[in-house]
């Protein structure tokens, strides 16, 4: 038998045995490049993949979702897939398994998934292809708790290999509160449902936020996990990495050869991120009392978007390599003090107010909410990273609930110009600004001066603006579609790694606990509907810079 | 005169903001400066009215020859859909009557689109020009001064371009990408291909072929199979490739139907796994010299095809065969026709055929409605039933990927240089 080294890879060949139809020699290359003798590809090469453009389907599989049920299954998971199998991007072979407590069967489930779709599709739902969806899903019925439910899970897996053609690949996502994280990850294991097959039949697990609530909760979900899945099977999904403009960040970067010799202390005065929220917290109040802006946004959202930013371009554009490269990010932020932190990080509490014409309650006073409340529903922070690219370039952060309106945005505010040369212009030539928009209408806005047409030299900043919408024309994917079809495809690029997952909670962590040995914060310290607490202005104030208009 | 049409723009659909006519190339000129001279390109913002400098996009110069006016309309319509999307300049140029005197009539209109109610409009002009006598044979110096200048050219010659001719290799010494459909042309379709294989050689145009686009679910199709590892080895045994394409002619005569779809499955295969052409595609004869074992399979499988799809018929003894090199061994190719209500040149079905140390696999690919299905054995044995979703793609789909394509794509270039050497000592009956 063949020997297999570590991954299970075949070993190399054993000196003296050619290796057939591979060449290896300096004749054989020389014949191969004059066409005298074709260069065979390597056997793990299929050569008619290479140059295909349509989006690659992926391998026949079954979706196996858990907390079927709930809310993120309904607005999210489920709609995406609708859009997935309707551009034809999943597999014909493809069944969606519902796992969830209540008692339903199969139609009514699916009688409930073809309302949701009505209510949260973002295209019109045609009838035809609502139909075929729906005969794609069954439902299982069974508590997280229970090892008989994991047990039949398995033999209707199976069952659904024999009449579906599934071949054995299953696709696990967990869209269930984090506390079932660890029992649903042990049942899978106990059953061997995260055991791959050598004839095919992969199998992947998608594990959604909050990944922990602190570093030690992060180190033992991460523990917990890879004692049943490797770390190549665990896709921990931050869907603001699956959005069209945080994608297309990279690209930008590093797809264009003028905008990287800028991006870099000697030019960018400060960074600016932005993620707000017109919402309050919609009914999730026992959920947000115990995470706030800091769990729920920070430790994810921006710690992810702040990384994409400054990081080095990667050797290669695979999963690895860029995730290699986001996590020397976030190891370059200088550690915080007690002191920085009451200095550099500003939290903030709504209370009533208005926000798009509305009147709205103080978080105080939303159901769930404890009365006397210390959760913090706003967050701002001035990072700095500590690296040769970025030392003494100050990245302000900020995220909130109840802001006047819903935008996220990364702004590059680039340094003035050395020297005023346009003495008779009536004001001074404004900074360049890269506003990379993330939502709504993604798109990039590079601000520059430019004369106003007259007889004299006035400068004035004018904007350079491309939406998708007006350049494309065509829908973005949702982040979702993009994120779940990635999974499908085994493409881990855009998932967070468990490394990447704990250095972001080491950022975090101590603020949070630092909060903790403070005395309680006058909350609630700004109105529904304003841009935070006056203390996220004063942040900037006293760099002498403030937050972007957005 | 021009008309400014004010009609109030709504988010998503091209409105017509201008049109004007001119008889000359100055008197063009002059009209595409006054559209952005009246254009109001100044939005407001946050209660600030601020100015979008990138209101007239051009991401290219598209360039459309039309030999029938309707054609030009028809094109016009499927690029008035791209405005958004793909916002250019449009020239499309119909020549008519050569031998009469010179004459030129152009329409200039300008569509906008508004991405959403506060933003700028996108707006593209369009350009269409019909040409007579001289000044029409001379289609690239109409094009010429019209183009905006540092912008990639695209050229859709939709019908029967004249590819070796001086007018088109003027047109083209300027041009980037060209857009064809070779499943359109006369005849059986191949005499164009060497011309086509020339063109991509130069290395100055990219070709892209809405037949070849088409077929991109069957190439997914016949891909993922070889996707599964112990399938993979294979690929380099391949013995017999066959194609069964429909056709309207009862007697399935060589040079009858366009050829060019189901001769791009097998010159895709064939240049991915860089096989050598042994003999070239000829005609088959009678049935009776066609009686080897690869003909007598093939027959069989053109009378299964028969049996799933209803209304074909399989024409004994017809079609075409091509010997190809792949490493040590010989891949015998057959391209069959079958009476079909189908388009006539449409492929019904790819079957493969790989021998390797005794093992033997079969790939059988058709087409049902709307999917592509695959089947696989390996030595009798079902191993795969997979179908791909395969929406029939409008034109607006197939010239919007035309203009997304990648400056060189080795698919589209492997596949016309190799569908060229297959026919390369091809009789050219038939042939318009």
């Amino acid at each position: 038998m063949e020997p297999a080294s570590a991954d299970g890879a075949p070993a190399s060949p054993p000196a003296g045995r050619p290796v057939r139809d591979v060449p290896r020699t300096i004749r054989d290359l020389r014949l191969a490049r004059d066409g005298k003798r074709k260069a065979a590809p390597s056997k793990l090469d299929n050569p008619l993949r290479e140059g295909l453009r349509l989006e690659r389907v992926p391998d026949p599989a079954s979706l196996v979702l858990f907390g079927a049920t709930g809310d993120l299954a309904h607005r999210k998971v489920v709609p995406a897939l609708y859009q997935l199998w309707r551009t034809n991007l999943l597999p014909h072979e493809f069944m969606l398994v519902a796992v969830g407590r209540r008692a339903y069967d199969d139609l009514t489930f699916q009688a409930e998934i073809g309302k949701t779709l009505e209510s949260y599709s973002r295209v019109p739902v045609e009838t035809g292809p609502k139909a075929e969806f729906l005969s794609r899903i069954t439902y299982h019925q069974g508590d997280f708790a229970d090892p008989d439910a994991f047990d039949r899970l398995s033999v209707r897996l199976d069952a659904i290999d024999e009449e579906r053609g599934t071949r054995g690949n299953r696709l696990f996502y967990l869209a269930t509160q984090s506390s079932a994280f660890t029992e649903v990850i042990a049942q899978l294991g106990r059953v061997g449902l995260d055991h791959e097959t050598h004839g095919g039949g992969w199998r992947r697990i998608v594990i959604e936020k909050p990944f922990g609530r602190d570093l030690d909760s992060a180190i033992r979900l991460n523990r917990e996990v890879l004692k049943v899945f490797r770390e190549k099977q665990v896709y921990r999904i931050d869907h603001y990495l699956g959005k069209e403009t945080v994608r297309n960040l990279l690209v930008f970067r590093f797809g264009n050869g003028i905008f990287e010799p800028l991006w870099n202390r000697r030019y960018v005065d400060h960074v600016q991120i932005t993620v707000a929220e017109s919402l309050g917290i919609e009914n999730r109040g026992a959920f947000y009392e115990e995470t706030g802006a800091s769990r729920d946004v920070l430790q994810n959202h921006l710690m992810q978007l702040l990384a994409l930013v400054a990081m080095e371009p990667p050797a290669t554009f695979e999963a690895d390599a860029l995730r290699d490269e986001k996590v020397k990010v976030l190891r370059a932020l200088s550690p915080m003090t007690p002191d920085e932190i009451r200095s550099d990080i500003v939290r903030g509490q709504y209370g009533p107010g208005w926000v798009a014409a509305q009147q709205v309650p103080g978080y105080r006073a939303e159901p769930e909410v404890d009365p006397a409340s210390e959760t913090e529903t706003f967050v701002a922070a001035r990072f700095e990273i500590d690296d040769w690219r970025w030392a003494g370039v100050p990245f302000y952060v900020r995220t909130g609930k109840r802001l006047p309106k819903r935008s996220s945005e990364i702004a590059i505010q680039f340094r003035p110009v050395p020297h005023r040369l346009f003495k008779d212009s009536s004001e001074d030539p404004e900074p360049n600004l890269l506003a990379l928009r993330i939502q709504p209408d993604e798109g990039i806005l590079l601000r520059f001066g430019a004369k106003v047409p007259g007889l004299g030299l006035d400068v004035r900043a004018v904007n350079m603006d491309f939406t998708y919408g007006s350049a494309f024309n065509v829908d973005s994917p949702d982040a979702y579609e993009t994120l779940i079809l990635d999974a499908l495809l085994g493409d881990a690029s855009l998932f967070t790694r468990a490394d990447e997952v704990e250095e972001a909670w080491s950022i975090v962590t101590p603020i949070i606990d630092a909060w903790i040995d403070m005395p309680a914060p006058a909350f609630p310290d700004y109105e529904a509907g304003s841009w935070g607490p006056e203390a996220a202005d004063e942040l900037l104030a006293r760099d002498g810079r403030r937050w972007r208009r957005i | 005169m021009a008309t400014d049409l004010t009609a109030e723009p709504r988010p998503g659909e091209p409105t017509m903001r201008w049109t004007s006519r001119a008889t000359t190339i100055d008197g063009i000129e002059r009209e595409l400066a006054k559209i952005w001279a009246v254009t109001d390109l100044t939005t407001e913002v946050d209660g600030v009215e601020e100015r979008h400098i990138a209101a007239r996009t051009s991401v290219m110069n598209l360039v459309v020859v039309a030999r029938q006016p309707e054609l030009g309309e028809h094109c016009a319509a499927i690029i008035s859909q791209l405005t958004g999307r793909h916002p250019s300049r449009t020239l499309i140029c119909s020549p008519t009557d050569p031998d009469g005197p010179s004459w030129l009539d152009a329409r200039i209109t300008a569509h906008c689109m508004l991405p959403r109610s506060d933003a700028a409009e996108t707006c593209a002009e369009t350009i269409y020009v019909i040409a007579g006598g001289d000044t029409g044979r001379h289609i690239a110096a109409i094009v010429e001064p019209l183009l905006v200048h540092d912008l990639p050219v695209t050229v859709w010659w939709p019908g029967e371009p004249p590819l070796g001719s001086v007018q088109a290799r003027d047109l083209f010494e300027n041009a980037d990408r060209l857009v064809i459909d070779g499943s359109s042309w006369t005849g059986d379709g191949l005499g164009r291909l060497a011309e086509l294989a020339r063109l991509v050689d130069t290395g100055q145009l990219a070709v892209f072929d809405f037949a070849l686009a088409r077929q991109s679910r069957w190439r997914e199709a016949i891909a993922s199979t070889f996707d599964m590892p112990d399938l993979l080895p294979y690929l380099r045994s391949i013995r017999r490739i066959a194609v069964t394409y429909g056709t309207h002619d009862e007697l399935g005569r060589p040079g009858t139907t366009n050829m060019i779809k189901p001769l791009y499955h097998v010159a895709w295969i064939a240049s991915r796994l860089g096989m050598t052409v042994l003999k070239p595609l000829s005609a088959l004869g009678a049935p009776a010299a066609a009686a080897s074992h690869l003909h007598a399979t093939h027959a069989a499988h053109a009378a299964h095809a028969a049996g799933k799809h209803a209304g074909v018929k399989p024409l004994a003894g017809r079609g075409y065969a091509a010997t190809m090199r792949l490493g040590q061994g010989e891949v015998g190719v057959v391209m069959r026709p079958v009476i079909t209500g189908m388009p006539a040149g449409t492929t019904l079905r790819v079957e493969l055929l790989a021998e390797r140390r005794g093992s033997e696999l079969r790939i059988d690919v058709t087409a049902e409605a709307e999917t592509v299905a695959v089947h696989a054995w390996q030595d009798g044995v079902e191993l795969l039933d997979r179908r791909f979703l395969a929406a029939r793609r409008t034109e607006i789909d197939l010239l919007a990927e035309a203009i997304e394509a990648p400056r060189r794509d080795i698919v589209s270039d492997g596949a016309i240089r190799m569908a060229a050497r297959i026919v390369a000592a091809r009789p050219t009956e038939g042939e318009a």
